[in-house]
């Protein structure tokens, strides 16, 4: 004890120099005098935090981490009211399968659900709450060997002081008291302006680990006994396998044999395939060249997406089957001749990609099943996984991995439940690697959509009546059937949440089926209504000779808020990061000849965050660009890491640009015809442009980043066209016969 | 099986067992636990499994084992155990990676580039930059990085 009082001492003497230099002389003194720290159970007052009496502490998240960030922004939060030093925070994924008891209770899916931009909204509080309760624990524990009140101690850098003497215990050294205490229930939080970390750049905290390449991905995931699995699978949706003949696959060293399964219908469709098993991936990818299989296509091996956008252009001239959102009534306005507007716009269906092809480990056993993969919605899986093999939900264990960008992609389980197919039929664990072909070909599509847009106005340019009748292949009528209570294909302002102030707008939905599976991708519907939105809005103001930035301002100036009913929704944020892209690409300059603007706003309106793009051009012939400078700018309310979201900015501009220019996947008889990055073509590196993002600065609640770079980009390129003289109607630019350089 | 002699991050493999035509890719991955390699497409696409053969970028899912005979192969464990190659110095700094998938081959292709030209001109970074994709778009970064590797 005297040793100890005197190392306190020593950190009184040195505290000026703050907690974690102290820590970190101190070490070494008390090996010196043989001193050994308390050893106890750590403080971990719920899963998200551990506090080690060694001085470890490690705070996971639960959600997924594909690149956006959530391993740093999270925890971020937790230390922020911790008052931890962030320097030597660890933070880690949260297992599946740990109970979360969390008073919040919040209902986005589960707790470890990862999309719609949501994590930090909705794990603000609880990892607050959570840093708050062990901060008061340990500051508990540290006035009570003081014998004086809480009031009296304040907490910095895992440090606890003594406001009068200036002495101080580290978090590791209160410990072992700490856990003796009873987790309060009420405790308080900072507030906003004594935040000293939210609000700071913080490089990602795997970073290290990502530049030498130790960071374990689901494809680097080894299990004992596995053996590799590639999959044959029909090439189009719901066919069945006829037959197989392996006899050329026993010739290849390693071959051990070939699975059959089935596909399957709700919640997830996949092909129906055989697996080819080897010793090692590459022995299976040889097999599998020489494996034989005849498919039954079950008469859908004639669809085409050249048909399937013929059937959107004749169905977007009938009435929408379901009217989502209706105010005042645009059949009942009377316009003037010439004084009404009519425009379609599509957009294709659209790959995934991500970097990390689709992989997962399956090991199947009597009464249990494990999986090891990245997924982005773990609590999804389990119920279809326990009818497909048999066995109760809570023997299924599935194990999380980091992932090699997930844009959506693995919300879907479909991979899971393909590997727990083959597995089943296989005594060791099956690593099922899916190449590149087949990842692009079996994906869970972005769907092809396709929107008529009608506008009318009075004498005067006011704009009387705004229409939008969306046609597309709904991703919900596929996941839940046509009894699907939402079709949820209509939010980015195709429905309630639209943001114009116009006084008759109808808008609706129109589903037709199509063979192919369809899931979400990065900013999914915002990003498919986003681009006829703000092309038609650009297109009104252009066809009534107004400029296009104070035509929305005057329409975004009256519109009301929308604050009791969600979406929530400020217009006026929308007019401001609006106002803030024209002012930082200098909108108002005289511009340099060729060279054209065009501007897109939006609310991204899963959640309280507002972006808008200002793109710049230098046109070399009618079809011929150059993307001179690209401009953001993003209101989302109080930012956790400007690092990350800078990043996500950035790097949304690419994901969107590569949607904008050249994105595209067509069917034909009844087979995705893309199936590599030389057809399926990505935005490389040369084809980056200059871009500069900047932030409103708000204490606003936060709002999400990670997909809201994206909606606002095709508009602000299209718009910059039509400026040049030509309005582009349909993406990919490339389909238009578009080249940029 | 034929086995092979390897040179790999200056360790010599004795005796590593691969059919003759197995992709580097999947030597480094499966036999030799070496995942910082990383399979992005299996034809030259993506330039997510590059390292350096006697210090030049290469695709390794492009070369196979019986060409590779003892030529000096470096991966990404390999630049450097603790990140102090200048490329991935240059990396940290500017803090490119999102998923940090497909980095091991930029910083590889990067590192490949400035072994044979010190000073590369703009078009001579396109031109090497332009195999290697980034699907969470960190173009802007990775360009921010190359230019801090190349004034280090």
């Amino acid at each position: 004890m005297n040793t100890k009082l005197q190392r306190r001492q020593f950190i009184k003497i040195s505290s000026a120099a703050g907690g974690s230099l102290i820590l970190g002389m101190l070490l070494p003194q008390a090996c010196k005098t043989g001193t050994k720290a308390e050893v106890c159970d750590p403080l971990q007052p719920m899963p998200y935090l551990k506090i080690e009496s060694t001085g470890y502490i490690t705070i996971y998240f639960a959600r997924a981490e594909m690149g956006q960030g959530v391993n740093t922004s999270l925890p971020m939060i937790l230390a922020e009211e911790l008052d931890a030093d962030w320097s030597k925070v660890k933070t880690d994924l949260l297992p599946f399968g740990v109970t979360i008891d969390r008073p919040d209770k919040p209902s986005s899916g589960g707790y470890y659900t990862t999309g719609g931009s949501q994590s930090v909204i909705t794990d603000w509080n609880e990892m607050r709450r959570v840093g708050a309760t062990a901060k008061a624990m340990l500051v508990s524990a540290a006035a009570k060997r003081w014998n004086i009140p809480e009031s009296k101690c304040n907490t910095a850098n895992s440090v606890v002081y003594n406001t009068k003497t200036k002495e101080g215990f580290t978090y590791a050294e209160l410990v072992c008291d700490a856990i003796k205490l009873p987790i309060p229930k009420e405790v308080k939080l900072k507030e906003t302006k004594d935040f000293t970390l939210i609000g700071n750049a913080a490089p990602k905290k795997n970073l290290g680990s990502i530049i030498t390449g130790k960071t374990k991905y689901g494809i680097d995931v080894k299990v004992d006994g596995m053996v590799y699995a590639v999959v044959e699978r029909c090439p189009v949706l719901n066919g069945k396998v006829k037959s197989f003949d392996d006899s050329a696959c026993k010739n290849i060293g390693g071959y051990i044999k070939a699975i059959q399964f089935e596909g399957s219908g709700m919640p997830m469709h996949i092909h129906a395939g055989v697996a080819v098993l080897a010793t090692n991936v590459w022995s299976a990818m040889k097999a599998r060249k020489v494996l034989k299989v005849e498919w039954d296509e079950a008469g859908h091996g004639n669809e085409s997406t050249e048909e399937l956008f013929k059937t959107f252009e004749l169905k977007s001239k009938n009435t929408p089957l379901i009217e989502v959102y209706k105010k005042g009534d645009p059949g009942k306005v009377k316009a003037s001749a010439g004084n009404t507007l009519e425009s379609a716009f599509a957009a294709p269906f659209l790959a995934h990609g991500t970097m990390e092809p689709i992989n997962c480990i399956g090991h199947v056993q009597k009464g249990k099943a494990e999986f090891w993969c990245g997924n982005q919605w773990p609590e999804f899986a389990p119920p279809t996984l326990a009818t497909e093999l048999g066995i109760d939900e809570k023997n299924i264990k599935i194990n999380l991995a980091y992932i090699g960008g997930g844009f959506g992609r693995r919300l879907f389980f479909d991979y899971i439940l393909e590997a727990a197919k083959i597995a089943k039929q296989y005594d060791k664990p099956v690593k099922v690697i899916w190449d590149r072909v087949d990842d692009i070909r079996n994906d869970a599509f972005r769907p092809a959509n396709y929107h008529r847009m009608k506008a009318s106005w009075d004498d005067a340019g006011k704009i009387l009546s705004w229409q939008h009748h969306y046609v597309g292949c709904s991703i919900n009528l596929m996941l839940e059937g046509p009894g699907a209570k939402v079709v949820g294909d209509m939010t980015g302002g195709a429905m309630s949440d639209f943001w114009y102030d116009i006084p008759n707008v109808k808008t609706g939905f129109t589903h037709v089926d199509f063979n192919l599976s369809r899931g979400w991708l990065r900013a999914v519907e915002i990003n498919i209504n986003v681009f006829p939105i703000e092309s038609f809005i650009d297109e009104l103001a252009r066809k009534l000779k107004k400029d296009p930035v104070q035509f929305r301002l005057d329409l975004l100036s009256t519109m009301p808020k929308r604050m009791t009913e969600f979406p929530f929704q400020d217009p006026q944020r929308i007019a401001g990061v609006l106002k803030l892209v024209a002012e930082k690409i200098g909108y108002a300059q005289p511009l340099k000849p060729n060279h054209f603007i065009g501007v897109a706003t939006h609310h991204f309106s899963f959640c309280p965050t507002y972006v808008a793009h200002a793109i710049e051009i230098e046109m070399f012939a009618p079809k011929k660009f150059r993307i001179v400078k690209v401009v953001a700018a993003v209101d989302c309310g109080i930012v956790v890491n400007p690092d990350g979201l800078q990043n996500q900015l950035q790097g949304g501009l690419a994901f969107a640009l590569t949607q904008a220019l050249k994105g595209e996947i067509t069917v034909k008889n009844g087979r995705v015809e893309q199936d590599s990055f030389f057809n399926y073509e990505l935005l490389r590196y040369p084809e980056m442009p200059p871009v500069e993002v900047h932030v409103v600065n708000s204490t606003e609640p936060c709002g999400g980043i990670g997909e809201v770079g994206m909606p606002t980009v095709a508009p602000a390129l299209c718009n910059a066209l039509a400026a040049a003289g030509h309005r582009p109607y349909r993406l990919p630019l490339k389909k238009d016969g578009y080249e940029w350089v | 099986m034929p086995t092979y002699n390897l040179n790999i991050n200056n360790k010599p493999y004795k005796g590593v067992p691969a059919d003759p035509d197995t992709p580097l890719l999947w030597v480094l991955r499966d036999i030799l636990d070496l995942t910082g390699t990383k399979f992005g497409c299996g034809v030259g696409s993506c330039g997510a499994c590059t390292v350096l053969f006697n210090g030049k970028a290469v695709r390794s899912c492009q070369l196979q084992i019986q060409e590779v005979g003892y030529a000096k192969i470096t991966t990404i464990e390999g630049l450097s155990e603790d990140g102090s190659h200048p490329v991935q110095k240059a990396w940290e700094k500017v803090g490119v990676p999102q998923c940090g998938y497909c980095q091991p081959g930029q910083m590889m292709t990067v590192a490949g580039l400035l072994n044979s030209n010190k000073q590369p001109t703009e078009e001579q970074i396109n031109s090497a930059m332009s195999g290697n994709l980034c699907r969470c778009g960190t173009y802007h970064r990775i360009k921010a990085a190359i230019l801090e590797a190349i004034a280090k």
